[in-house]
């Protein structure tokens, strides 16, 4: 299937409606990052998602759109409240995988000499990698409380502050979670991964302010040039996988009885009205809020593990949240159609969520500057924060990118890194990183990733936010 | 059981994982994907007596069985801690799948976790037979 594609602009391309197609495509970005995504599969995923029923506007793809499953990695869908759906694979299995950034008022210089020796017991002290046990061991009932209640059950049991759930996207609990709904195999995988990093591009890096973009808004978000931060990337873990593959199975079962038309197995989908559909976003909600209780956690072992390894008080560290997102979710928000308000369920398959000033949902200390939008890059070059913007809410239903996107396949990767020490050639450019799987470091490498500069500014230049800050990797611990 | 991966090939994607895999026939395809998985995942190595288990799936067609058999390995090594070490098929039909599965316990200090596999997805799931090979591609989360 060949994708023909519209130039609107230098950083918009349509996807005319064609076919089976309800809506157009609408890809944002650059003729340099196209080449690569036309490579893949990800333009034919974004003519999938079009297809599916009771979808408003466009079947969107932020600049990082690369090919996935079922949606494109990147890819944002809206559907109206009646006629539309819910699509599990559209939310994907890391359910509110998402990003945190902390700051500190440290400066570089302060932790230089004790840089190296801060990631190792880091890495010590946060759980990584593949089945890798939390922290924090559940009992049933606290999963129960974890599920309903997300950052807000972590922050009780002394993990962190309660100022910090202001600075969480929907204060870390997402209304309507339901753990009845939840399979047995569900529950059990969410008991010991509670406080865990998992393996993946799951990762924790110590960086450094290294360029401001907006000094103004830069104050507002407490942030200055050469200040130490620390960036969180997880999600829900085994938990969200299996709450995943439970609904996608039953529905796939459903599905068929239907007797509609399904572009690909993988999009299967309910309607939003539908009992199915219903117990589904109440489980969803239930990982998204382990998800954020996890973020949470970790938040608190990096700022134990700060205050020992430098032996500061907290005073002088100084650590606090800038903002929680996910990027991974279906969410009903309100947005303006057609000049009127209405309620919209969002998927987000790799996208996240960009408010802009002013916003209801954003908390007092935003709402001037719009929402901290979180886009971490490779673990060699640069992260970004951003500001949400109005146009975004215009053109992405408030959505941005969420990171790089891959351009190498892991296979590729460890080909390409064949030979070499990823971990040398890291340390000489000053980032000390750590990893437990053998193979991590290689299928992480820079180049396995898209120029995340590349990717921020079409977002900048396409409105969907506005620069900030850059930040730069001094240390990483990965699974 | 030595497993070796002469029944299968990784192919490129940019994110997950792709895996093209052979059979003589279906019940050989099926039992070859699962020993796939578990050479993607693992480094058993040398291992004690395994325990035996059986497992009854069903599916609404063949794709979608070779996805749920696929996922239930995949759910015993990540719920369960038990590693797949032997498979006999005793039933195989279109829609259903029936097994007796020879199973160990992880133990960190011994097997070698190689990846971690979040799911098994229907993204492009193909089984297909063509003059009397079986094929199966699947695309695993990473």
């Amino acid at each position: 299937m060949e994708i023909k594609l519209t130039k609107i602009d230098n950083n918009r391309w349509l996807i005319p409606k064609t076919g089976n197609m309800r809506v157009p495509g609408l890809i944002f970005s650059s003729p340099e990052l196209l080449k690569e995504v036309r490579e893949g599969q990800s333009l034919i995923q974004v003519a999938n998602v079009s297809m599916l029923p009771g979808i408003v506007g466009y079947s969107l793809a932020m600049p990082d759109i690369h090919w996935g499953y079922g949606f494109p990695i990147g890819g944002v869908a809206a559907f109206d409240m009646n006629e539309g759906i819910i699509s599990p694979g559209g939310v994907g299995y890391d359910i509110n995988c998402g990003c945190r950034l902390m700051t500190t008022t440290l400066r570089a210089d302060d932790i230089k000499p004790y840089l190296k020796n801060l990631v190792a017991e880091l890495f010590r002290n946060i759980p990584v990698g593949v089945g890798s046990k939390g922290t924090v061991h559940l009992s049933q009932k606290d999963e129960s409380m974890v599920a309903r209640k997300g950052a807000s059950w972590a922050v009780k049991r002394g993990f962190g502050h309660p100022e910090d759930l202001e600075k969480t996207e929907d204060h870390g609990t997402l209304e309507g979670a339901d753990p009845s709904v939840l399979s047995e195999r569900a529950i059990k995988r969410g008991l010991e991964q509670l406080g865990t990093l998992g393996s993946g591009n799951h990762f924790l890096e110590v960086q450094v302010v290294d360029h401001i973009y907006d000094q103004k808004i830069a104050q507002r978000f407490n942030l200055f040039k050469d200040q130490i931060t620390v960036f969180i990337h997880t999600g829900s873990r085994g938990f969200g996988h299996q709450i995943c593959d439970d609904f996608l199975k039953e529905m796939v079962g459903k599905f068929q009885k239907t007797g509609s038309f399904l572009p690909d197995r993988q999009l299967v989908y309910s309607p939003l009205d539908s009992d199915i559909g219903r117990r589904y976003l109440a489980a969803m909600a239930c990982a998204a809020n382990y998800a954020w209780a996890n973020r949470q956690i970790l938040m608190h072992l990096t700022f134990e593990t700060f205050l020992k390894t430098l032996a500061v008080s907290p005073g002088e560290l100084g650590m606090s949240l800038l903002y929680d997102v996910c990027h991974n979710i279906a969410k009903k928000e309100y947005h303006t159609i057609d000049g009127r308000k209405t309620l919209l369920c969002v998927h987000r398959k790799g996208a996240t969520r960009s408010l802009p000033p002013g916003h209801p949902s954003l908390p007092p200390v935003y709402k001037d500057t719009g929402q901290p939008v979180l886009i971490p890059g490779d673990m060699g070059t640069h992260s970004y924060i951003l500001a949400g913007t109005h146009k975004a809410m215009d053109q992405s239903f408030g959505s941005s990118c969420h990171g790089a996107g891959r351009v190498l396949s892991r296979r590729q990767a460890i080909k390409m890194a064949k030979g070499r020490s990823i971990h040398r050639e890291l340390e000489d450019k000053g980032i000390f990183v750590q990893s437990r799987g053998k193979q991590t470091l290689k299928e992480e490498m820079p180049e396995a990733y898209k120029d995340v500069s590349q990717v921020v500014e079409v977002v900048h230049q396409a409105g969907l936010a506005n620069k900030v800050a850059r930040l730069r990797p001094l240390g990483v611990i990965k699974g | 059981m030595d497993i070796k991966n002469t029944f299968y090939t990784v192919l490129d994607h940019t994110a997950d994982l792709r895996v093209r895999i052979k059979g003589d026939n279906m019940v050989n395809l099926f039992e070859n994907a699962g020993y796939t998985l578990i050479d993607l995942m693992l480094n058993i190595g040398r291992h004690e007596k395994p325990d035996n288990i059986k497992i009854d799936i069903s599916g609404i067609d063949i794709p979608d069985l070779m996805v749920r058999w696929l996922s239930e390995i995949l759910y015993l090594f990540e719920g369960e801690n038990l590693i797949v070490t032997g498979i006999n098929i005793d039933n195989l039909t279109p829609d259903r799948l029936k097994s007796h599965l020879e199973v160990i316990h992880y133990n960190h200090r011994i097997h070698e976790i190689l990846m971690e596999i979040k799911a098994v997805t229907y993204h492009q799931i193909e089984v297909t037979e063509n003059n009397g090979i079986w094929t199966a591609n699947v695309i695993f989360d990473l």
